[in-house]
């Protein structure tokens, strides 16, 4: 069903004006996880629209190509390169590829991530893998990789993770992803207070839907249109105002934040009212807006 | 800050310079009524035992820091619909935790209030926020400003700290 008429929707300003100035970033590298589509891709655009040069890291060399050439079009410098971020030794040789092409990594945005919506029982080991040691022990792997760093070179910085909407409430239908998003966000505080005293803060956006050219939603027949009237804010996200959001953090304007989850959802994740719509298990709604089939 | 509030009218209640300076900052006007965006910084109450506050100092608390917020809300939110606008709402004050039970107990409520309204108030195009901090400096009056802004268009219904400790 469409939004009603009289409904109001709250909008955010077009993708060309971004809330900070066009050098709040300049001189700076950003490392981007899974930034070559996607809210990655998102991630790292804003980081380019406030000056910082962008290193897209992928497991599609391929993709993180793609993405980088997006980026330079914003006229920063960018480098792409692929990797797997559940291996510490893939990690810090990207690292070192990283800051050899564009100078020392002042700035991290953990953003790869694998989902696809499957029942639990159907999840195998290897999919259970996947999905949690991307987002998991990548984030771990990629921060520790960071963080040494710049302690090394007295030097403190900015993290920022990508956690999900749905990690305070639970996912039916996509476990792998509800403890992974979850893990991300619970150890960006302790992250946080372990690295308070070298000046390297860690943040989160939960992020909503935003959708995107490969989101699973995205690709329903009828596109994401049907999905409006399903948000209470009226709307699904912007994914430019995401990307602002994430590397807001990351700014000296929010220099004092640190250890924080911001939700960004349009209210998605909230409840709308004491009783729910009737109670269909997942098996059992395949054909649903976050089935499977 | 790129002109964040340019061309809104913004009423603070309560005291936060660091708010005030961002907000004019951010191209804001200040206002007393018919605001676009409502903010509310509930003072920080004393620090106490809660079997040494007095039901006087308990109910100041919860006044200043649940019931004032919630009329002061619901006032802003029908003069948004009779204007046929959509607005914003933030609330400001200390974190959970961090002074007395009273404070425990009207900050936990107004988070839950804050994700209660959030979601009522969604298709009237208002949303709702809260950050509850010990920062009192100019990054507590940068995010507010951002949060109230358009730029978080997408964030309602969401409670936030700034510090570690929050």
């Amino acid at each position: 069903m469409p939004v009603p008429a009289h409904h109001i929707v709250a909008t955010p300003p077009p993708f060309d004006a971004p809330p900070y100035p066009v050098d709040i970033f300049a001189g700076h590298t950003v490392l981007v996880t899974g930034g070559g589509s996607g809210m990655g891709l998102a991630m790292a655009k804003a980081f380019a629209q406030g000056g910082a040069n962008v290193v897209v890291m992928g497991r599609s060399i391929e993709r993180a190509q793609e993405g980088a050439a997006e980026i330079a079009k914003l006229g920063v410098r960018t480098h792409a390169m692929s990797g797997d971020v559940r291996l510490p030794e893939a990690v810090a040789a990207a690292f070192d590829e990283a800051e050899e092409a564009l100078g020392p990594i002042d700035l991290l945005a953990n953003n790869a991530g694998a989902n696809f919506p499957v029942l639990a029982e159907d999840i195998s080991p290897n999919a259970w893998n996947a999905v949690t040691r991307i987002a998991i022990d990548g984030t771990f792997l990629c921060s520790t990789e960071y963080a040494r760093r710049r302690i090394r070179a007295g030097k403190g910085g900015a993290i920022v993770n990508n956690s999900a909407q749905y990690v305070w409430t639970g996912f039916p239908g996509d476990a792998h992803s509800a403890a992974a998003k979850t893990a991300q966000a619970t150890m960006t505080k302790k992250l946080a207070a372990d690295w308070a005293p070298h000046g390297i803060r860690v943040n989160a956006i939960a992020a909503g839907f935003f959708p995107h050219a490969s989101s699973t939603a995205g690709n329903r027949e009828g596109g994401t249109e049907p999905l409006q009237n399903m948000i209470p804010a009226g709307r699904t996200g912007s994914i430019w105002e995401f990307g602002w959001l994430s590397a807001m953090t990351c700014t000296p304007i929010f220099g004092a934040m640190t250890g924080q989850v911001i939700v960004q959802d349009g209210g998605e994740s909230l409840r709308r009212s004491l009783m729910m719509p009737d109670y269909v298990p997942p098996r059992e709604r395949a054909d649903g807006p976050w089935g499977w089939k | 800050m790129n002109g964040w509030l340019a061309g809104k009218c913004v009423a603070i209640e309560g005291d936060s310079p660091a708010i005030v300076s961002a907000f004019e900052a951010a191209g804001a006007t200040l206002v007393e009524d018919e605001a676009d965006i409502w903010v509310h910084v509930a003072p920080p109450t004393a620090t106490k035992p809660a079997h040494e506050l007095t039901h006087t100092e308990w109910r100041a608390s919860m006044d200043a820091g649940l019931d004032r917020r919630f009329l002061g809300a619901k006032d802003f939110a029908a003069s948004c619909r009779a204007r046929g606008q959509g607005g914003a709402v933030l609330f400001v004050g200390a974190p959970e935790q961090a002074l007395g039970a009273d404070q425990a107990a009207a900050a936990g409520a107004l988070g839950n209030l804050t994700k209660t309204l959030g979601v009522e108030w969604a298709r009237d195009g208002i949303r709702v926020n809260s950050i509850l901090t010990h920062e009192t400096g100019d990054t507590l009056g940068y995010i507010a400003a951002y949060i109230a802004s358009d730029y978080a268009a997408y964030v309602t219904g969401a409670v936030m700290g700034i510090t570690l400790d929050d």
